[in-house]
């Protein structure tokens, strides 16, 4: 696999870190996970082929175990605000000395540094703060967030995801490791570049939600069906919009040209009209195998069964019997390999992962006793 | 830099081949842009930092000076949709024989294989494949795609600039080159492994846009203030709830629940009003240096003088004026070192780069003469 043999540390949080680390386990990387003594589960349920050790860093002595697990290991990924690893004797002067080939990677909302940088805030606020969230959203609607896909996902722990496996590539020459500050307004701003670097063009002149690709074209938009479901359309080029109107059984000659946008909330309403006439399957038929760029909105009942996605193996299904979609992208040689088996428990593997790393039995004995440490074989008690 | 003395050869496209380019550019990869001779320029304007080679696949000689780049060089990067390379003869099998190291990626639509890989298609139509854009819109209102963010750039070029980086990394072990498919359904829907992964909690049970993250939640949207802008709420945690509520001068105990979802429409309109009584930057005033977890929804003109961004310089501005994200993560030792020249003109390089790959004045004269390259130190056509 592409990773093999690298070892990551992930301190548990909230969503971004826990996905920065599932996409490092499914290629390859061995991630453990040190979650707090006491939390009952992780709430990300991003844990796929992770291990979890169960630790107290507010112990001096969790502490010094967790610099003995850095020392040895590839990728630190903290998700906590400027200064918190800090306090806790773990910043990356302590660590990087005693492992300077450590890529020590801080992913938060905010950032290292900067007025903002140990306030509260979830994805919505780092988007807001990107610029982004100004440019999302209906026409005389508020802005809208796309869920929590774009900064906590996207611009958050994808984002630091590939900069760690920069760094391991750049440490493959220097020897060294780095430490990368990945947060989520930057990473969701970086990801925006396109409709920074297209203002000049007329792509974006009109007020949100009116231009061509944020909900003001009649041809970039969807549409509901007879059934209450949604047709996706996306055609853009003149050659595409002539197959999109001939599915639609309207004459070109009748119609407004595409690109005027005087007559685009009109066409609309037209659209919407015949669209509304068929059910989803009815359109399908039609649209589908033609370079209309008309696609059903598969929901995600659907979406594993959709021949596409079928014929293809988008959609892995664990031991478990749940579905999620399939590690992306494909490499050909080493593929990502994502685990089949259920999550980790919390602590499910505190002693194994302390034996691997030379702690002796007394050791990890007397850490347990302290309460530095914690061991669950099963579910925690608070779980049914 | 990290990307130091990767060299990259990608073929013109739309959006998210360019911004996968770009990505490898900004961390100092050598990125030639081959362009298609006539074509007068590039409407993505993802080009920092790369040079452009105008170059005719169509003829057999174009194809021939291309797999003398592509033996050279590292890493080639293609957004067509399946069947197009290997009907150009530039398929990875031909091209991977020639240099066993080179790292071919597929940028496209639908992928390499399966009913829809043939098929046109853009954003919205990958999104809407991948089951993401079913999640997305408020209640009661049609999907809406999120501009084209999640599935040409999130989903495609990012995700894509990823495998290209883990193909790099492997290959340092096994010395060998790999295909990567790089597809934008795929690579949407694996961005939303969240959703998936949380379909047991009680985080999606309600109908689209009625849930806590996607609209529903009165504590979780964005409200309009006086002066007709915007504030982003995201305050989830009991804490941080709290202190929404202290900033708008509610009084908790006259409230409903903070997750009592039966509430949550009276409760949008009651923080609506308020959110209308005054101007953004009154907000800014009484939230601002707070756990509220309330911030401006800053507009593209206000986004690079804002405090907190302006300190990290955030936003960073080009020779010719135009500003633009600083490339993101942050590495400390090697971190990217994005170009501040204009982007190239179409076929500026064309002569330099094969020079560079061994071609000699004659051979780049006899090409220019059968029009297989062109050249031009201006921008075409103008």
């Amino acid at each position: 696999m592409a990773l093999q043999g690298i070892s990551v540390v992930e301190l548990a949080g909230l969503a971004p870190g826990p996905f920065c680390g599932m996409v490092l386990a499914d290629f390859g990387a061995r991630v453990i996970r040190v979650d707090r003594p006491g939390s009952r589960y992780d709430l990300s349920g991003l844990a796929r082929g992770k291990r979890s050790l169960a630790l107290d860093l507010k112990q001096p002595r969790g502490v010094a175990v967790l610099r003995r697990l850095c020392a040895k290991s590839d990728v630190l990924l903290e998700p906590f605000r400027s200064g918190v690893m800090e306090r806790l004797q773990l910043g990356p002067e302590i660590l990087q000395r005693e492992n300077p080939r450590l890529i020590y990677a801080r992913l938060s909302g905010f950032g290292q540094s900067g007025s903002f940088s140990r306030l509260a805030g979830h994805d919505i606020n780092y988007l807001a703060l990107s610029g982004v969230l100004s440019k999302i959203g209906r026409s005389d609607e508020n802005p809208y967030a796309p869920l929590n896909l774009l900064a906590d996902f996207a611009g958050g722990g994808l984002m630091c995801a590939l900069g760690i496996i920069m760094a391991l590539f750049e440490r493959t020459r220097s020897g060294k490791g780095q430490v990368i500050d990945a947060n989520m307004v930057e990473g969701t701003a970086y990801l925006s570049s396109f409709l920074w670097k297209t203002q000049k063009l007329n792509l974006w002149k009109a007020p949100r939600g009116q231009n061509m690709l944020d909900g003001g074209a009649p041809f970039y938009t969807t549409y509901r069906t007879a059934d209450g479901e949604f047709m996706a359309v996306g055609a853009i080029e003149p050659q595409f919009y002539e197959l999109l109107i001939k599915g639609l059984e309207l004459k070109p000659d009748e119609l407004p040209n595409q690109m005027s946008m005087n007559d685009w909330p009109e066409m609309k309403k037209k659209f919407a009209d015949v669209f509304a006439k068929k059910t989803k399957a009815e359109w399908c038929q039609i649209f589908d195998g033609t370079n209309a760029c008309v696609t059903p909105v598969l929901t995600f009942e659907e979406v594993v069964s959709h021949d596409h996605n079928k014929e293809r193996g988008s959609f892995i299904t664990s031991e478990e019997r749940d579905v999620s979609p399939r590690p992306a992208p494909l490499l050909s040689d080493t593929p990502a390999v994502p685990s089949f088996k259920r999550d980790p428990f919390v602590g499910e593997h505190t002693e194994e992962i302390l034996k691997e790393f030379g702690f002796s039995l007394k050791e990890i004995d007397q850490l347990t006793s302290d309460k530095i440490i914690e061991s669950h074989k099963a579910h925690s008690k608070f779980e049914s």
